[in-house]
């Protein structure tokens, strides 16, 4: 391969050539490229397409900065759209493609909108697509997303895995350049937890690309040998390929690290993580980002950053031009100059907007005073031309329009930065993140040994308030370069378009359109214009547009203002955001003790919460859930099911004043609950509605054991340790959960308490020794303790018992021998769900915060003869009226119709609206029992009107049915059956 | 009674794995009995408890290690836990009968399962996962927290230089080894 740019010196490894390919083309590069040094060395100008006119565009500059050479990367299913193509690291068989065009990259047919350019500028879309009305939703979206986006995704599910983790330190320093390092090697030697870290996979930044020397040798073998004493540094963690993208609350940072993104493949490791620092102070060391001067047709492919340029003969090794012309308003450009002459690359001009410079460089046309009014060469840099109309031959154009320090995190907490003019660069202002400092470049310090030296001195300060001692290690001997700028920001007099946000497409006459269309504040210049707001953030764009828009107002570029950075720095893909989030992994489940057993069953199962639930057990020729329901419930109500309740909130209760405790806890009275009884309590928020309702059961005289609804376990034991710490500390009463403790199993039907006598140690359980709402400790099958419970949901006579969860699968085997003989059936929830409808239990859709015990027909249970949480105020008279909602029960009038939940009540003859909604259905089931389906619903006065037919109109389904009101009590509506 | 006999079952039936420089496992027989401290019993509660265990009441974030290992873990307001090796389910009754009923116990064994994760990159696992400072200097041996690792609530105990001892739900337990071992195989 040619590498026709490639030139001496740099740090690539030349004895490690690395193929790649560009659009199918190959080519090669050395290890310690980027896609972008490489593709330079192979003399490739064109890499993309712009977003909104498809104007060719060519690597702008060598960071993340790069609005313009965004690339896919890898293909079929790891292809990634939208990467810098001067962050990518080259590695062997790496594939890139253009990316924004139709037809070649040469070729591009939507090249054409640059003909209607005119008719594009500013707020186009806003103006256009405003009429007709109806072309919105049919034509113009469409048309407009078919044509939006730079990059294409690949549609299929990313390959590679992420990860997330979380790392703690005394000092985060960002930005392992000069004075990162310095700073690092400050905090490091002085024993603080130090994390260094840095995007680039090599420390030291324009110590890389620069010619300067420190310590008496090259800049970048100082920072390799500061590397190399920070990682012998146990205390020192030294991150490369790292981001700090966001600063957040209470020193915490968000770090993307790029495990293997320079790897041709990730080998099952996660591609990137994400991290959570938490520091204790942060010190930003980013540095600065060169930025541009607007001139017409700035933005062709060869036409440059200047320090970019410098970047990749000094650091790569590569040239990217033969002809290399260099336009400044500053001293910086002047380097570049020097730099490539002295690597022997041929510059042409120095145009220096300054007239009174004293820089001369051999060989080189030297023009003072002087600007760049237009360029020519539709997909190549190939001459520009000068405000005097000199025409001067270049294949690279590179531009210095000074230095922005890149401020971007200490915005990320409001901080406004503030305009320096000795610099002509904004620096960190206003409030920055807590216990962030800056350092160098990024804080306004330009030159190499005033940056090195002021964050030495950050460091040991930020580490002497942090306790520690520090080194007194001298800073590194480096001397400041000359940097004087006279600021020119829009080379004026030409008639070309001049670009000042290249990913955007943002002009100047945008900028100035907005202005006189009255967008004049930064922020609605921003959002009109679309500047800064593409995936760079405008890093090269922000300030010179800030200048157009002061220049068109007539104001200074401070009273103009600027608008600030949010996170991420850079971006962060979607798939880091999630981390291990996906498919299954999104979130923990919880199985109940049983669920091996049931899995061998085949049974179906469903998610409650994070619980895994059996749903119903279907067994050979059943091919409806139904048919498995229906069976599951008449067993049960004809001999015994059994069914895995683990789930229930279970919360240890003991202490002096347990009893006096729940009696404030529950609506209804606890407090003379005897010793080996259960009682059905009702729990009310504080404003009186009801939230959660279950048992509780009194194993001693301190010692009681609750239950709570599966959804509400964590809820009320939260409210619970509130009202336990906080309202009544004075009371001798202890929680502790015991939910995942034991395993818990409904036993129900007229054969429950002969199966259960096969299986409890001697304890006799007839009615008269154990009857219904009984409780007792005691033992199972030979010995193991056990807690029993005579209460029922299914409305069947029915016992729940519980062993400690580590015989849960053991004893759901032992429960189903010993219940054989007599047919015994396990069932899950929904026909758990179907007997309680029947029985007309209330449960999570009647609690649905909105209701009230009246409205539930528990008014009764609300003891007015004591002080409870919610019973004062669910006396309000709002709460309490005549026309209330009541919980009452819905058959079909005609038994042949299914019900539907959510169905709203209306009476007959009304038309249906909200004004004549009458109350809505809560549950609804299909009763085997019964033969039709059936439903529990709130309606109003509904204890009133037993027997009236109402509508259940139901429209998001289409339903309208007839349905008779009736008790809530389906099923034995006296209690005999429970009872025994 | 009927002739049948129920067998216990650990929540991740006894794993174990060895990672080469790691070895996580399920640490079975671990008894965990929580003991509240009654209102104004602390001072004879305290006593009690270093009678019965050779070890004093822990601060919050430290445990304590008694006789026969056994070791004593702040895990509350006016709550500890005692964790020890114990095989049958009375460990609630024993616990409560060398403190001579001066707190209010309440066996915890089968709500956890606890894993152990030993070895020089134990650390750089639990970066993974766990959002708690582990350093030497933050975290040292016989310290224990209170945190949460992939949406799951964990209690991490350092045992010795190289081994942590985490405690989590019983009923998420598959769930738990799978975000452990999955920050093990992510990192080595």
């Amino acid at each position: 391969m040619s590498q026709s740019n490639r030139i001496k010196g740099g740090q690539v490894d030349r004895s490690k050539p690395l193929n790649f390919t560009f659009n199918g083309k190959k080519m090669q590069g050395f290890a310690g490229d980027t896609l972008a040094s490489a593709l330079l060395a192979n003399n490739q100008r064109l890499v993309g397409r712009s977003f909104k006119y498809h104007r060719p565009r060519g690597i702008f500059s060598a960071g993340s900065e790069e609005p313009n050479a965004m690339v896919h990367l890898r293909r079929g299913a790891a292809q990634e759209p939208n990467t810098r193509a001067t962050v990518a690291e080259l590695f062997e068989g790496l594939e890139a493609t253009s990316q924004n065009h139709r037809g070649s990259l040469e070729n591009d047919l939507m090249a054409v909108t640059d003909l209607f350019s005119r008719f594009l500028s500013a707020g186009f879309y806003y103006k256009t697509f405003m009429w007709p009305k109806k072309f919105w939703e049919k034509i113009y979206e469409p048309a407009i997303r078919a044509s939006a986006g730079l990059g294409r995704l690949s549609m299929q599910a990313d390959p590679d895995i992420y990860d997330h983790g979380f790392l703690h330190c005394d000092v985060l320093i960002i930005g392992a350049g000069p004075s990162g390092l310095s700073a690092a090697l400050s905090a490091g030697r002085a024993g603080a937890r130090v994390i260094l870290a840095d995007e680039d996979f090599v420390t030291g930044g324009r110590l890389n690309a620069e010619t300067y020397d420190v310590d008496g040798m090259s800049g970048a073998d100082w920072a390799t040998t500061a590397r190399a004493e920070l990682d012998a540094m146990d205390n020192v963690r030294l991150m490369t390929r790292t981001t700090v993208y966001g600063a957040f609350d209470h020193g915490t940072y968000g770090a993307l690290e790029r495990m293997t993104d320079h790897l041709p493949d990730s080998d099952g490791k996660p591609r990137q993580v994400l991290w959570r620092i938490y520091s204790k102070s942060a010190i930003l060391c980013a540095g600065a980002t060169e930025r541009s001067i607007a001139f017409g047709n700035n933005d062709r492919p060869g036409i440059m950053m200047a320090g970019s340029v410098r970047t990749y003969a000094n650091r790569f090794g590569v040239t990217p031009g033969k002809k290399v012309a260099v336009f400044t308003n500053n001293d910086d450009g002047w380097r570049t100059a020097h730099d490539l002459k002295a690597q022997g690359v041929n510059v042409t001009a120095v145009i220096d907007t300054r007239a009174d410079v004293s820089h001369t460089l051999d060989g080189a046309k030297i023009k003072l005073g002087h600007t760049i009014i237009d360029t020519s060469g539709r997909k190549g840099l190939q001459s520009i031309t000068l405000d005097n109309g000199i025409r001067i031959d270049a294949d690279c154009l590179a531009v210095s329009g000074g230095w922005s320090p890149n401020v971007h995190l200490t915005c990320h907490q409001r901080g406004r930065p503030t305009w320096h003019d000795d610099i002509a660069a904004f620096v960190p202002g206003g409030d920055l993140p807590p216990d962030m400092v800056v350092a160098g470049a990024a804080n306004g310090t330009m030159t190499l040994a005033a940056g090195m030296a002021e964050a030495r001195k950050t460091a040991n300060d930020v580490i002497k308030s942090l306790g520690f001692t520090p080194s007194r290690k001298a800073a590194p001997k480096a001397e400041d370069e000359v940097f004087a700028i006279t600021p020119v920001w829009h080379a004026k007099g030409g008639t070309a378009r001049a670009w000042v946000d290249l990913q955007n497409d943002v002009t100047t006459k945008d900028i100035k359109q907005s202005h006189a269309e009255g967008f004049r504040s930064v922020e609605h210049l921003k959002r009109y214009t679309t500047l800064g707001m593409a995936t760079d953030q405008g890093k090269t764009a922000n300030v010179l547009g800030l200048a157009v828009m002061a220049d068109a107002s007539g104001k200074s570029i401070p009273e103009t203002g600027t608008t600030i950075f949010r996170p991420p720095y850079t971006p962060v893909p979607i798939g880091a955001l999630a981390g291990r989030a996906r498919g299954k992994d999104f979130r923990p489940f919880r199985l109940t003790p049983s669920h091996t057993w049931a899995k061998e069953q085949g049974a179906e199962f469903v998610e409650t919460g994070m619980w895994l639930r059996a749903q119903w057990f279907p067994r050979a020729g059943e091919t409806t859930w139904r048919q498995s329901v229906d069976r599951e419930v008449q067993m049960t109500r004809n001999s015994v099911g059994i069914c895995d309740v683990t789930t229930l909130g279970k919360i240890d209760i003991q202490g002096r004043d347990a009893a006096a405790f729940l009696n404030k806890i529950y609506a209804n009275a606890f407090a003379k609950l005897a010793v080996g009884k259960v009682r059905y309590g009702l729990m009310l928020r504080e404003d009186g509605i009801c939230y959660d309702d279950g048992t509780t059961a009194r194993l001693s005289e301190n010692h009681f054991v609750m239950t709570t609804t599966t959804a509400n376990a964590v809820t009320v034991f939260r409210n619970m340790e509130f009202a336990r710490q906080c309202l009544w500390p004075d009371m001798d009463v202890h929680l502790i959960s015991a939910t995942d403790g034991w395993a818990q199993f409904a036993v129900a039907g007229p054969n429950s308490r002969a199966l259960l006598q096969k299986i409890v140690d001697d304890t006799d359980l007839s009615n008269e020794a154990f009857p219904f709402m009984a409780c007792a400790e005691l033992t199972v099958c030979g010995g193991t303790p056990a807690r029993l419970f005579r209460i029922s949901f299914s409305g069947e006579m029915a016992f729940e018992i519980a062993v400690p969860a580590r015989y849960g699968d053991s004893m759901i085997r032992a429960l189903m021998a010993a219940g054989e003989e007599f047919d015994a059936v396990p069932y899950g929830t929904e026909a758990l769900g179907v007997m309680r409808i029947e029985k007309g239990h209330a449960a999570g859709n009647e609690l649905n915060g909105q209701t009230t015990a009246q409205m539930l027909g528990l008014g009764m249970m609300v003891s007015k003869k004591k002080d409870s949480i919610g019973s004062k105020l669910s006396e309000r008279e709002m709460m309490n009226q005549p026309d209330d909602m009541r919980l009452v029960g819905f058959k079909p009038v005609d038994q042949s119709n299914e019900l539907n939940a959510g169905a709203h009540f209306i009476t007959k003859g009304d038309t249906p609206t909200m004004q004549s909604d009458q109350g809505w259905m809560t549950s609804v089931a299909y009763s085997p029992t019964l033969g039709h389906s059936i439903g529990l619903g709130f309606i109003k006065r509904g204890s009133d009107r037993m027997g009236e037919v109402v509508r259940a109109y139901d429209p998001t389904r289409g339903k309208d049915t007839d349905v008779e009101i009736c008790s809530p009590h389906f099923y034995d509506p006296d209690g005999g059956r429970q009872r025994g | 009674m009927a002739n049948l006999t129920l067998t216990a079952r650990s929540a991740l039936d006894g794993f174990t794995k060895d990672y080469g420089t790691l070895q996580l496992r399920e640490i079975t027989g671990l008894a965990v009995v929580s003991i509240a401290t009654p209102l104004d019993g602390g001072t004879v509660l305290s006593k009690a408890v270093r009678a019965a265990f050779g070890a004093g009441m822990p601060s919050p974030t430290m445990t304590t290690v008694g006789k026969n290992g056994t070791r004593l873990m702040s895990s509350a307001a006016d709550q500890i836990l005692v964790l020890f090796d114990h095989l049958t389910p009375d460990a609630n009754a024993v616990v409560h009968a060398k403190i001579k009923g001066t707190g209010y116990t309440t066996d915890q064994t089968d709500n956890w399962v606890a894993l152990e994760i030993t070895g020089s990159n134990a650390l750089k696992a639990l970066e993974r996962i766990c959002p708690i400072d582990l350093h030497d200097s933050a975290f040292a041996v016989d310290q224990s927290a209170r945190t949460t690792m992939e949406h799951m609530g964990v209690f991490i105990i350092r045992t010795d230089a190289q081994s942590y001892t985490l405690l989590s739900a019983s009923s998420s337990a598959r769930s738990f080894l799978h975000a452990v071992e999955t920050s093990i195989t992510n990192v080595l």
